[in-house]
């Protein structure tokens, strides 16, 4: 059976008066019905919690600029699409600051390893040590030749997440090998 | 992770006092248009407006200009007012209204210079006048700045830019009701096309100060 619609305008109204129990419903509900937007455009489940939670600060913060009369979930939306975009350009700033591409790897490796050894099947064993998405990115990307555009499509992603998951895997390989 | 997720609704829970709904965007630019416009009436009293403005205003194009301009510091206004809601109010049309003004703007001031036939000279000033107009700027975008950061923008750099170019459009309409100035050339020069630069200005001052 559907799960009975909340009227969140409703909550909310009651939440600005002050009624906490309210407004804990109101916050369960709207983490509830962000989770999916988040984990569509996310890798990570850590990332989604981390980011949800910002995201009901925020709505905790900005609750004043709410008046009961207009529709709750675009207001709610337009707070987490604001917070997301902050997150991954942040984290794509921190990203291409410390990532480095497969083909860099080259420069870090031990002196005598010679550039035959350097191919995607040299370190394809560190590769599958890495969590299994970033795996199969590495691989489909630098094995099977695909492009970030169609390893999303393939994994079911949207591009930037697959390039920021290729930049985390590199930082992790860089960090291994370095070792 | 930060926290349990239960953890930190039953704290922002706890936190809930009740608050004020913050007043509509209409109501807010209103008062952001009441205030600007005695500061405006305040500032031209005491500065003096041009001796031939009643003459002035028998002529279309000059008419058509002020109009412009006063369309233009209205529609920024009631756009910087929605632009610090972070769903505009769910007026996304309303609040770029300021672009519909300026695109009127450009064939207003072409026009203006067409009919400016022969041609006013030039004064012996440039630079000054976009200085006037930023000093009698600058309360205004002072105020708005305050204003606007009790609320929560996620399109600061928008906000910002709107909001100084509102600002900005009070000091232009003070010095065209002030300066007995009609050379076009300078007026485009000295006078508006500043605006652009003052519009960047204020999407850099947006991402600074409406941070929230």
């Amino acid at each position: 059976m559907a799960e009975p619609s909340l009227d969140l305008e409703a909550l909310m109204r009651n939440s600005q008066s002050g009624n906490q129990q309210t407004y804990a419903a109101l916050l369960h509900e709207t983490a509830r019905m962000l989770r999916p937007y988040l984990a569509k455009r996310l890798n990570f489940d850590s990332e989604v919690d981390d980011l949800l939670q910002e995201i009901l600060i925020s709505i905790h913060k900005a609750r004043h600029t709410y008046d009961g009369q207009r529709p709750y979930k675009p207001w709610a939306y337009a707070i987490a699409k604001f917070r997301l975009q902050d997150y991954l350009r942040a984290h794509y700033a921190d990203h291409l600051r410390h990532a480095v591409d497969i083909s860099e790897l080259e420069n870090i490796l031990p002196g005598d390893v010679t550039e035959s050894a350097i191919s995607y099947e040299s370190i394809s064993g560190e590769v599958e040590k890495l969590p299994q998405k970033q795996a199969d990115i590495l691989r489909l990307l630098h094995q099977d030749g695909y492009t970030a555009k169609e390893v999303a499509e393939k994994l079911g992603m949207n591009e930037s997440a697959v390039k920021v998951a290729a930049h985390r895997a590199y930082k992790v390989l860089r960090s291994t090998l370095e070792r | 992770m930060m926290e349990n997720l239960d953890d930190l609704v039953n704290k922002l829970a706890r936190d809930a006092v009740p608050v004020k709904p913050a007043p509509h965007p209409y109501v807010l630019s209103l008062e952001w248009i009441a205030a600007a416009a005695a500061y405006l009436a305040v500032s031209l009293a005491l500065s003096g407006t041009r001796p031939d403005l009643a003459a002035k205003f028998h002529e279309p194009w000059f008419v058509a200009e002020i109009c412009t301009l006063l369309g233009i510091f209205i529609a920024t206004t009631i756009s910087a007012a929605l632009l610090v809601f972070p769903d505009l109010h769910q007026k996304r049309g309303v609040a770029f209204a300021p672009v519909a003004f300026f695109v009127l703007f450009l064939p207003v001031i072409l026009f203006a210079w067409h009919a400016d036939s022969p041609s006013a000279p030039l004064p012996v000033h440039s630079f000054e006048c976009t200085v006037s107009i930023t000093l009698m700027a600058l309360l205004p975008s002072v105020w708005t700045f305050y204003a606007m950061r009790k609320f929560a923008s996620t399109h600061s750099r928008w906000a910002g830019g709107i909001a100084l170019l509102s600002a900005f459009s009070i000091g232009a309409l003070w010095l065209r009701l002030h300066e007995i100035n009609d050379s076009i050339t300078h007026l485009i020069l000295w006078h508006y096309l500043p605006m652009l630069a003052i519009g960047l200005i204020g999407m850099w001052l947006g991402k600074k100060l409406l941070k929230w």
